[in-house]
Order: C-alpha cells, then sequence, then structure tokens
C-alpha cells in the first residue's frame, strides 16, 4: 500500500475511456466528426499512457511484491460476503492492460479513417469507447465479480458493435446470434462463480472480500473438492467468449460488423478474455488435472477443427475468423498443458499480428468498394504497397515463421505441450500449424497476386489507404516483427523474459498444487526440469515445426499461384464430400438449428405461447385483474364525490379508526 | 407561577384555535390564530425551549400569518369575509364529531386508566438555548438540516412555478 | 395540581381535534390551510414537551424542520389558492369539484 499515486491511476485507465463514450455517446451528432474522433482516440491514449506507467512502476518493484492495488469502494458489504468495487494490477494483467489499450489505441486512430465517411460515426467510437472501458473493468478488475462486469461489458459492446449496421437484417441477427451464444457461457461462468462463492465462504477470514483473487488463491486449498466442478464451468464461460467449440459458431458470424471491431473485439482483445480468465483461476485450474485435460483437449480440437475450415472460405473475413478461433484453441492449449505464461504471450503476439492482419484485410475491404469476397479480388500488391507489405508480415507471422513473434509463441505451446507428455495434442497442434501456414497463403495469393477479378468500376476505385490507417498497419507490423523477441526461448540463447515476468502470478498455481498434492509432484516437477535441461529435443521441434510451416506456405503457393489444379482435384476428391463438409463449416450450425433451435422454437409456440402465455398469463393474470380492478373501481368510484371536505373527513375517520386499533391491540 | 402561566396559556390557545375555526370572517380567524400562535409560544417558553419559543414569535406570526393576511387582502371579495351559506348541513355534524369525540374519550380513559405522567428531573444545563439547538442542527442533524434547504428552495420554486401565468413560463 | 406531562398532550389533543374539525367544517379554503397550521402547531407542542420529558434537543430540531415544512407548504398552498381565485374567482371547496370527474 506505500504506493498511493499510481493505485489511484488504475481506476482512471479504467474510467478516461468511459469519460470519452459519454461524451461520445451522449452528444452524438452535435459533436463535429473530428472532435469526436480526437476525444475517443484520445481517451485511449490516455489510458494507454497510465497503463505504461503502472507497468513501469510495477516493474520497478522487487519481484515478489509485484501487485498494485486501487480499491475505490466497497460494492457489496453483507456481513461476512464482503466484495469490493477495486482494480488491481499483477505482471498478468499488466501485459493484458498495454496490449489492450495499445492495440485499442491503434485501432482507434485506424478506425478514424475508415469510418470517416459513416453517418454513425460518433455513435461508433461511443461504442468503441465503451469497449475499452469494459475490457479494461475486465482485465484490472481485482475480483471475479468485477471481471464478470466487464465480461459482460464486452459482450454487450461486441452484440452493439457487430450490429452497427443494424438496418441490414443479416448483422442484427448476427449480434443476436453472439449476444446468445455468450449467454450460454455466461451462465457457466455464473454457476461457476456462485459455486466458488458458497465453497469459500464458510472459510473466509474478516475483511477478506469473497471473490477477491488473492483471498482466492490464499483458500485455493478450501476449493480443492469442488475444483472440478467450478473449473469446468469457469470453462464453459471462456468457451463462448473465447470461441471455443463448442460455443464458437457466433465468431465467424461476428465478422458482420466494421472491420475495426473485428480487429479489435473479435480477433486481438475481448476473445481472449477467455483464455485471461483461465489463466487468472490458473490456481484452481490446477488443482483439478480432469478440468486441465478438458481445457487442453478443447482447445487443441478447436484448433484443427478450425482450421480446416478456414481452408475453404471465400470471405476473406471468414478465413480470418476462422483463423482466429483455430489460434484461441492454441492459447487454450496452452493454458490445458500447465503452460499459462506461453498462453498469454501467445495471447499478446497474436494480438499484433491477428489485429494487422484484420486492419489489412479492412483496407482491402475499403480499396475493394466493401467487396469481401476473395474470388473477385487478386493482383492488389501493386496497388496497396503498404497494405501488401503488412500483411505479409502479418501472415509471415501467423505462419510461424522465423524470427517473426508468431513462431516464438506458437513454438512455445507446441513444446510445452509436446514435454508435458501430451504428444497426441502436440501432433494435433503440428497439423493445425501448417493447415494456418496453407490457408493463410491461399488468402494471400488470391487477394494480392495474379490478376485483379473485379469488375471495372471496382477496379477504377482502388487506392492505397489514407495515413489514418496505413500507420497503425505499419506500427502493428513492427510489433509483429519484434514483439516476439521478449519471449526467446532459454535454448536459443534468449531470457524468456515474457515467462519470468508472469513467474510471480503462476508460481502461486504450482505451490498450491505442491500442497494439494504433496511431495510426489514435486519429484515430477524435478523430472520435468530435467527433460527441460535437454534442449536437442526443442531445437529438434522448433526446427520440425520452422520447416512444417514453410511448407505449408510452399504448398498454397504451388496449388493457389501456379495453379497446379490441385485445388479442383481437392474439391472433387472423394464424390466432393469432404470439401462440402468445410465449406459448410461440418453443419455445426446446422446441426444447432436441429436439435436446439428448432426443439426450443416448438416447445415455446405449443407449449409457452399457447398454454402459459395465452393461457395463463393473459387469460386468468392479466384479464382476470382487470376484472378485479374493473369491480373495485365501481365500488370506489362512489367515494370519488370532488368533495374535498368529504375526503377529508374520510382521512379523519381513517386516523381515528388507526389510533383506536393501535390503542386496543397491543 | 409555571402552573398558572400552563393554565392561562392552554386555555387562551384553545380559545384561540376555537375561534379560529369559528369565526366566519377570514380576516378575524387569521388574527385569531396568530392569538393562539403567541400563546403556543409561551408554552414552549415554560417548557424550557425559549429558542424554539422565540422562532415560533418570528417564523409563525411574522412571516406565515403575514403571509395569510396578505393573501387574504389580496384576495379580498365578498365572497371570503361572509360565508353566506351554513358551514353543513344539520344532519351531518354527528358525522363530523365522531372522529374528535372517539379520541378524546379514548385519550380520557387512557388517562384514567394509567394516571398522569409527571415530567421528572432536570434538564441539562443550557437546554434550549440558541447555542444548544444550533450544536445539534449542525452536528447530528446536519443531513436533516440540509435537506430542508432543499425542501424550502422546492418550494419557493413552486411557488413562483404556480404563481407565474402559465404562457410566461421560461419552458412553454 | 402540578402541570405534568400529561396535560400538554391533553392540550396538544385538544388543539389537533379543534383543527382537524375546522379542516372538514370550514369551505374556506385558506381558513383551512389556517386548521392545518394550527394542528401542527399541535404537534409542535407534543415534539417540546417529550424534549423536555427526555432532555434531549432533538425535539427542538424538529420543532424547526416542522416550521420549515409548515412554512414551505403555506407558500404552496396559497400560491395554489391564488392561482384558483384568479381562474375560478372562488376558494370555496365546494364549488371546486373539478376532481369528480
Amino acid at each position: 500500500m506505500e504506493s498511493h499515486a499510481n493505485e489511484i491511476l488504475l481506476r482512471w485507465i479504467v474510467l478516461v475511456p468511459l469519460l470519452g463514450a459519454a461524451a461520445n455517446g451522449l452528444l452524438n451528432r452535435r459533436l463535429p466528426k473530428q472532435v469526436s474522433g480526437l476525444l475517443a482516440c484520445g481517451a485511449v491514449g490516455v489510458s494507454f499512457a497510465l497503463s505504461i506507467v503502472v507497468f513501469l512502476r510495477l516493474a520497478g518493484m522487487p519481484v515478489a511484491e509485484r501487485f498494485l492495488s486501487d480499491t475505490v469502494t466497497t460494492w457489496i458489504g453483507f456481513g461476512r460476503l464482503q466484495v469490493d468495487l477495486a482494480f488491481a494490477l499483477d505482471p498478468l494483467n499488466a501485459v493484458m492492460a498495454l496490449v489492450v489499450t495499445g492495440v485499442g489505441f491503434l485501432i482507434h486512430v485506424y478506425s478514424l479513417g475508415y469510418m470517416a465517411h459513416d453517418a454513425g460515426f460518433q455513435r461508433f467510437f461511443a461504442y468503441l469507447n465503451l469497449f475499452i472501458f469494459a475490457m479494461m473493468t475486465l482485465v484490472l478488475g481485482e475480483n471475479l465479480l468485477m471481471l464478470f462486469v466487464g465480461w459482460e461489458g464486452v459482450g454487450l459492446c461486441s452484440y452493439l458493435l457487430i450490429s452497427f449496421w443494424f438496418n441490414d437484417e443479416a448483422n442484427a441477427a448476427a449480434g443476436k446470434k453472439a449476444f446468445i451464444v455468450n449467454r450460454i457461457g455466461d451462465f457457466g461462468f455464473l454457476l461457476g462463480m456462485f459455486l466458488i462463492g458458497v465453497t469459500v465462504l464458510p472459510h473466509l477470514g474478516a475483511g477478506e472480500g469473497l471473490l477477491s483473487f488473492r483471498v482466492l488463491q490464499h483458500h485455493a486449498g478450501a476449493l480443492a473438492p469442488a475444483a472440478t466442478a467450478i473449473c469446468l464451468l469457469l470453462f464453459l464461460g471462456a468457451t463462448g467468449k473465447s470461441a471455443q467449440i463448442p460455443l464458437f459458431i457466433w465468431l465467424p458470424d461476428a465478422m458482420a460488423g466494421p472491420t475495426p471491431v473485428s480487429a479489435l473485439i473479435h480477433a486481438a482483445t475481448m476473445v481472449t478474455a477467455g483464455v485471461y480468465m483461465v489463466a487468472r483461476m490458473n490456481f484452481l485450474f490446477v488443482l483439478s488435472p480432469a478440468a486441465m485435460n478438458v481445457v487442453a483437449i478443447v482447445g487443441a480440437a478447436t484448433a484443427i477443427f478450425a482450421a480446416t475450415i478456414a481452408l475453404t472460405q471465400n470471405d476473406i473475413k471468414k478465413v480470418l475468423a476462422y483463423s482466429t478461433v483455430s489460434q484461441l484453441g492454441y492459447m487454450m492449449l496452452a493454458c490445458g498443458v500447465g503452460a499459462f505464461a506461453v498462453g498469454i504471450f501467445h495471447v499478446m503476439t497474436h494480438a499484433f499480428f491477428k489485429a494487422l492482419l484484420f486492419l489489412g484485410s479492412g483496407s482491402v475491404i475499403h480499396a475493394m468498394s466493401n467487396e469481401q469476397d476473395m474470388r473477385v479480388m487478386g493482383g492488389l500488391r501493386k496497388k496497396l504497397p503498404v497494405t501488401w507489405w503488412t500483411f505479409l508480415v502479418g501472415t509471415l507471422a501467423l505462419a510461424g515463421i522465423f524470427p517473426l513473434a508468431g513462431f516464438f509463441s506458437k513454438d512455445e505451446i507446441l513444446w510445452k505441450a509436446f514435454s508435458s507428455g501430451n504428444q497426441v495434442l502436440w501432433a494435433i497442434g503440428f497439423v493445425a500449424a501448417g493447415l494456418t501456414a496453407f490457408y493463410m497463403m491461399r488468402l494471400l495469393v488470391l487477394t494480392f497476386f495474379g490478376e485483379n477479378r473485379a469488375s471495372p468500376e471496382v477496379k477504377h476505385h482502388i487506392h492505397e489507404s489514407p495515413l489514418t490507417m496505413t500507420l497503425p498497419l505499419v506500427v502493428l507490423a513492427v510489433l509483429s516483427l519484434v514483439g516476439g523477441w521478449v519471449g526467446i526461448p532459454h535454448f536459443m540463447g534468449g531470457g524468456a523474459h515474457f515467462e519470468q515476468w508472469l513467474e510471480p502470478v503462476f508460481a502461486g498455481g504450482h505451490h498450491v498444487v505442491e500442497a494439494a498434492h504433496g511431495a510426489a509432484d514435486a519429484a515430477h516437477g524435478a523430472a520435468a526440469d530435467a527433460v527441460h535441461h535437454d534442449t536437442t529435443m526443442e531445437w529438434i521441434l522448433a526446427g520440425a515445426s520452422l520447416a512444417w510451416g514453410i511448407l505449408g506456405l510452399l504448398l498454397g503457393w504451388l496449388v493457389y499461384a501456379r495453379r497446379l489444379g490441385v485445388a479442383e482435384g481437392a474439391r472433387r476428391l472423394a464424390g466432393g464430400f469432404p470439401y462440402r463438409l468445410l465449406e459448410h463449416k461440418y453443419y455445426v450450425d446446422e446441426a444447432y438449428e436441429a436439435t436446439f433451435i428448432r426443439p426450443g422454437y416448438r416447445l415455446s409456440k405449443t407449449v409457452l405461447w399457447k398454454w402459459i402465455d395465452a393461457g395463463l398469463i393473459d387469460g386468468i393474470l392479466v384479464n382476470g385483474s382487470a376484472l378485479v380492478v374493473a369491480v373495485v373501481g365501481s365500488v370506489v368510484r362512489l367515494f370519488q364525490n370532488g368533495m374535498v371536505r368529504f375526503y377529508a373527513w374520510s382521512i379523519t375517520v381513517g386516523v381515528t379508526v388507526f389510533v383506536l386499533y393501535l390503542c386496543f391491540s397491543g | 407561577m409555571e402552573t398558572i402561566l400552563f393554565w392561562l396559556c392552554g386555555a387562551l390557545m384553545v380559545l384561540g384555535g376555537v375561534m379560529t375555526v369559528t369565526q366566519r370572517s377570514a380576516v378575524i380567524s387569521a388574527v385569531w390564530l396568530i392569538f393562539a400562535f403567541v400563546c403556543a409560544a409561551g408554552i414552549f417558553a415554560i417548557l424550557d425551549a425559549p429558542f424554539v419559543a422565540i422562532m415560533q414569535v418570528l417564523v409563525y406570526v411574522g412571516a406565515i400569518m403575514v403571509l395569510f393576511l396578505f393573501v387574504i387582502m389580496m384576495l379580498q371579495g365578498p365572497v371570503l369575509d361572509n360565508e353566506k351559506r351554513r358551514l353543513l348541513k344539520l344532519p351531518l355534524w354527528p358525522a363530523v364529531a365522531i372522529p374528535p369525540v372517539a379520541v378524546l374519550v379514548l385519550v380520557g380513559g387512557w388517562i384514567r386508566r394509567t394516571g398522569t405522567r409527571d415530567f421528572g428531573g432536570t434538564v441539562p444545563e443550557g437546554f434550549g438555548q440558541p447555542a444548544a439547538v444550533a450544536e445539534l442542527l449542525l452536528g447530528r442533524y446536519l443531513l436533516a438540516f440540509e435537506l430542508v434547504s432543499i425542501v424550502l428552495l422546492v418550494a419557493i420554486v413552486g411557488a413562483l412555478a404556480i404563481g407565474k401565468e402559465a404562457r410566461k413560463l421560461p419552458w412553454k | 395540581m402540578e402541570v405534568t406531562l400529561t396535560h400538554y398532550l391533553v392540550l396538544a389533543t385538544l388543539l389537533f381535534l379543534t383543527g382537524m374539525t375546522g379542516f372538514v367544517v370550514r369551505r374556506n379554503a385558506i381558513v383551512m390551510l389556517m386548521c392545518v397550521e394550527l394542528m401542527l402547531c399541535a404537534v409542535n407542542i407534543v415534539f417540546v414537551a417529550f424534549s423536555r420529558l427526555h432532555g434531549d434537543g432533538g425535539g427542538h430540531v424538529f420543532v424547526l424542520m416542522n416550521f420549515a415544512v409548515a412554512a414551505a407548504e403555506a407558500a404552496i398552498g396559497l400560491a395554489i389558492l391564488v392561482e384558483i381565485f384568479r381562474r375560478r374567482r372562488t376558494v370555496d371547496v365546494d364549488d371546486l369539484k373539478a376532481l369528480m370527474e
């Protein structure tokens, strides 16, 4: 508690974007576009600057004491049930705060150019700022409830921004889909939170906040019996927000929103909230090997599942969306094998290069007069030089080519999966990595190489984007290039600074495990360390994944740029069934439609509507109560005679009767 | 001394109240009411509440009743000074009388059963003096004090808004 | 006979009942308002008497609050009456029956 100035800053990191949102939202059209944009970017810029300040402050502290907190007030004070309205900063969310505000700032600047001609300019920036506010609440919240508030807040902003152009029915439907699918996950989250509360409440000491992360970590032992149930419920929430199987279906549809939104919310920040939450609750997850396995398997399955779908999509943003789902799977995989720090590392690098790719695709779409179908693109390399070069960097980073950001984080994840003994998961991740390289090359070729296939009119309008859009691209490209260097692993002679930075947060989890499982695991840990020291395997795997990535790129180049006819062949393979399966995204939407939505519809129509709504509610409750009121009214009417003195007299009689009652009743 | 003052003030006050209610002229009613209020100030003085007594005279007599008289004069008309109609038709009197009589009977019975209650003990030094009341107003009851100021402010605004001619209101 | 708390309470009751009855029987709205003032004054006497009983000045504070309420009520009430008089040329409540419909 020795650093009061910086503690206060935490709340301002969160509040400044809210002020920006309020200014933009309340004044709306009355605000000139320049002022509105400046306000919104300024708010996030201030937030980013403050994040840097507190980050430096944190970095200057001794490793064991790296923790800043800012308690605004007690939110819920109810006997022993106490929840604070508080923010806290530790190495984990310091990273997240920097990524969110930093990438957020760049995307705000980009939006200045992208949305310049939109009628809802001010509304857009109001939502965007509101999103940053909610996301920072999520990230900086000191307890699970604050996290949940931010969680719901970003969900709301996501909904608002997906259906930003709500005049189009499809956009509104996509927004609703995102919201409803997320509600399913949130329900699990909420139940998990309740379960935590109920389990830990009897063990709380005086003055300990019920859902505070630090307190929960301290009482992790008490939570151990319920850990599996809690973790699975929380993870259900994470599958919703981070678009994992089975709740990933909303994310591709969410591309209906403006492209900066896809970049900010549905690639760089919000969708990683699930990963952040799992990492945040690491001390609980490590207590439950079963839950960890579920996380890892779901993550790996999602990674390959989405990667295969991405192979066949023709909409440039859909490809990137499925790629995002796939990469989120990687992050979950990392968390599932206990490598939380690596998961967060991938969150960061992914935020850089996926934001870059989305913004680049936005630049392409902008140039192509809002065309998103890659089949009518092509040959844009010459016309959009900045976009092309930055896009190339992003692609290479995503494909995991040395020494770009994606290489280090993805390779670390695969290594951790391998070294933790999950060779099957490693193999799945490895295959998915090759697929990633392949579909990204396909995207690159279809968009930037060959002849332009657009109509002459569109062709005529193709132009490089304005500076406000290209500048963020360049900055993000640089970050994608060098962003991985903070986490160069030991065996390559790097310092693995990123992991060391996060060490204090995740070390606690390991202590919990040791306390719970005794010394048996300590021996296992030593064995794992021993494996760690043998770097040959690491070299081999890193080399293999690099070669695999390059091979994927090369294949993509051969198939799509050289037109070897392989693509046509693949399409007709085995009667065309595999291709159609992928093109229709494994018919997951259709399956949900048949299993959940239609029966739900039928239930609503027959039972809920006909009987309960029309019969019970309308018939008995609504009309019945109206009837009662009518009858009573016709009697009471007699007293309503307009004689003021009669009213006064009624009051005196009433009061007298009341006084008499009081005297004789007691 | 106290006893004499109580009976004097009490009797005169009841007289003032009854006259207020029974006088047909509103002006005379108001004057009787002023009389009753001055007596109430006397009652307060006997009850060791000198500050309240003074405020009673200042606020009620000096401000509120003056306001009443002012309005009566402003609205002067035959209707006000002489009520030509009877107050109530005869059959209604019992109905009006029942509640007060019931309460009086109740109070009488209560006193008969439980006897009277003495004040007993002495009050603390400086009780009811302006200083003591001020300390409470600005200490324990500060919030209530501030809220009352809001009530008064609202009343001022409300009175102005009602009093102004409708079409001249700024928001119309 | 010594004056006790009960005496004051009875006095207050009498005044309150007088005001209450007056409020019911009088037809002149201004006098009705005066009756309300009389009732408030009776309540004030109760407050001061109990304040004296407990030796606690809180009752005095509430009397002052009551003054403010009475003043506000008089100001608003009279303003309404003036407005009614302007429109209807009367303050006789029996002539003001707009509430009936």
